[in-house]
């Protein structure tokens, strides 16, 4: 089978909310997918709509050839989720939580022990299978989720911000065992507002934002769109609020964007040579003095200001992105 | 898939409740404490110096019922915690069926309600000397009053949208019924219309049942057991369609 998920014109009303509109996407056998999204785009109300736990208003989802609808237990049955949060039971060790779910996939008690002490070993929980999962760390939770998910072999992994919150060497651990696990063969299908992650980690990436898929292409191709443009790094001396001079700076002629990436003042302008300079007497007539200035190389992040026209982690969440999200994420009420 | 999975579903989903509840002692040391106070504070009647053994009879069935209501329905506030804790998304996640999902949910709760009562009933009859003429009947009563009462409480996790939602309703309809149902004070004695409200309530059947056994008087054991059954199907079919919904939707 060449695509493992193929998701046609799905779509999501909550009441007179479109948080889901007309998306549609496949993701290939063995593939990493990048559903890439700021929060409230409606990432996790596709992936829920995916695994079979939301109703999809329109469209259709069908994994691995069963249309989730349909044959829904056929299509779980094929599917191993990473949710965005931790949802394990925090009054029951981490052994007997992957016992539950052994269970509930069907699985007869010897694979179910041969498993749990596979995935424990894996994830390296075994010395602590036996404490309760709610004194468990937060990057113990997620390998435990990761675990859970993985516990009846599923052939597609989908993951919902999976390295969300936590600190960068357990982030760093999980991508690692997301690309072992790609390389063992499993398709992952993996929903990230974090670029970096999308681009580092998947072969395709869809870009998603207000509901919509507005860009499905490979890292590469996503970052060629943004053609002919170049980005400008400054950062300002002394400067605590680099934040006040985008306005400036976003005024002036032959700027496209301008935004703040990791403390630093960006710009993309399909003009360097007449950029620079404007730039440098801009700062200068403003009183700043620029600390450094270099050239870089257009980014995934790039791209993804120059089709949504925002920035995917400085956007603040409007209050409709907000009760969009409440509700995809409770999933329920 | 084999003939029994979706059973087998249930019964794993409500060992996995259950195994939780049990998980925390103090959960269940509270959950008893508060009937076994109740029980100890109103053995003292009338300013007398001792237990009254005569109301002690009158007491405990009400006690019993009483605490079956508590714990089914506390059982059931697992539903709602579940949900804002997303670990029911970790069980809609997976090939399980949503009745597989409600009929575990009930079963843990029933299974709640009857463990806690007959901690009572043992603790009654052991300490008071209260004695029923036939304990299958006790027990029948007790599992069909824990079933309704668990109906009510998954109507109460399914509506409310998060947990002190859910306990400000629970309390809204546990302690009218404890004070109305019969428990402390024979409802023939309750100015009107207070008697056409405590017969709305399944513990007031529950009580009445009880009491009924001890003193064999068993066409109004078999009617409050009618009643009781007619209350389970009705609850736990309006409590499932609420639960489908938001599973469903």
């Amino acid at each position: 089978m060449e695509n493992e998920i193929e998701v046609k014109e799905l779509t999501k009303f909550y009441g007179s909310l479109l948080a889901v509109d007309h998306v549609s996407f496949e993701v290939k056998n063995r593939e990493i997918f990048g559903l890439l999204g700021p929060n409230g785009a409606g990432k996790t109300t596709t992936i829920r709509m995916i695994c079979g736990m939301l109703r999809p208003t329109g469209g259709t989802a069908v994994i691995a050839g069963f249309d989730v609808s349909q044959k829904p237990q056929e299509a779980k049955r094929r599917i191993g989720l990473v949710p965005d949060i931790s949802n394990l039971f925090g009054e029951l060790s981490a052994r007997v939580n992957l016992e539950f779910m052994g269970k509930l996939y069907g699985l007869d008690r010897k694979t179910r022990r041969e498993r749990i002490d596979q995935v424990l070993e894996l994830f390296q929980l075994r010395e602590r299978q036996n404490d309760l999962v709610k004194y468990y760390s937060k990057g113990m939770h997620r390998r435990l989720t990761i675990a859970a998910a993985l516990i009846h072999q599923p052939e597609i992994l989908v993951m919902d911000e999976p390295t969300s919150g936590l600190d960068a060497q357990t982030a760093r651990l999980v991508r690692e065992i997301i690309i072992d696990l790609n390389k063992e063969g499993r398709t992952i299908l993996l929903a990230t507002h974090q670029i970096d992650e999308a681009d580092k980690l998947a072969q395709r990436v869809g870009i998603i934002d207000h509901g919509r898929l507005i860009k499905l292409d490979t890292p590469e191709q996503i970052k060629n769109s943004t053609e002919g443009m170049h980005a400008l790094e400054i950062k300002i001396l002394n400067e605590l609020d680099q934040q006040r001079w985008i306005p400036i700076i976003g005024k002036t002629e032959g700027v496209d964007k301008v935004f703040l990436a990791e403390g630093k003042i960006r710009i993309l302008s399909k003009d360097l040579s007449h950029m620079i300079p404007t730039v440098v007497n801009l700062v200068d007539k403003h009183g700043g003095k620029i600390e450094n200035i270099s050239v870089a190389q257009p980014t995934l992040e790039d791209a993804f200001i120059n089709l949504t026209g925002k920035s995917i982690r400085e956007e603040p969440m409007s209050k409709e992105e907000d009760v969009r999200r409440r509700m995809a994420r409770s999933g329920l009420r | 898939m084999k003939p029994f999975t979706p059973l087998m579903h249930s019964v794993w989903i409500a060992e996995n409740d259950l195994r939780q509840s049990f998980k925390s002692v103090r959960h269940v040391v509270w959950s008893l404490l508060f009937p076994i106070f109740m029980m100890f504070t109103f053995s003292f009647r009338y300013g007398a110096t001792g237990p009254d053994i005569q109301f002690i009879n009158f007491l405990i069935p009400g006690i019993v019922g009483m605490t079956a209501m508590f714990g089914s329905i506390n059982e059931t506030m697992s539903i709602v915690w579940d949900k804002s804790l997303g670990v029911f998304d970790r069980i809609l996640a997976a090939p399980v069926s949503s009745i597989s999902i409600i009929v575990g949910k009930t079963m843990a709760g029933a299974v709640m309600g009857v463990i806690s009562a007959v901690v009572l009933l043992i603790i009654g009859s052991t300490l008071f000397g209260v004695s029923f003429a036939n304990i299958s009947a006790v027990l029948l009563i007790i599992l069909l009053a824990s079933f309704s009462f668990t109906g009510i409480g998954t109507i109460i996790s399914g509506l409310a949208s998060e947990p002190r939602e859910a306990m400000m309703l629970s309390n809204l309809l546990r302690f009218p019924m404890m004070f109305l149902g019969g428990v402390f004070f024979p409802i023939e004695a309750m100015p009107t219309p207070l008697p056409y409200v405590a017969r709305a309530m399944p513990l007031t059947y529950a009580t009445e049942a009880l009491r009924a056994i001890q003193a064999l008087n068993t066409p109004v054991v078999f009617l409050d057991a009618m009643v009781l059954l007619a209350y389970t199907v009705g609850t736990i079919l309006f409590g499932s369609q609420i639960l489908m919904r938001i599973m469903t939707r």
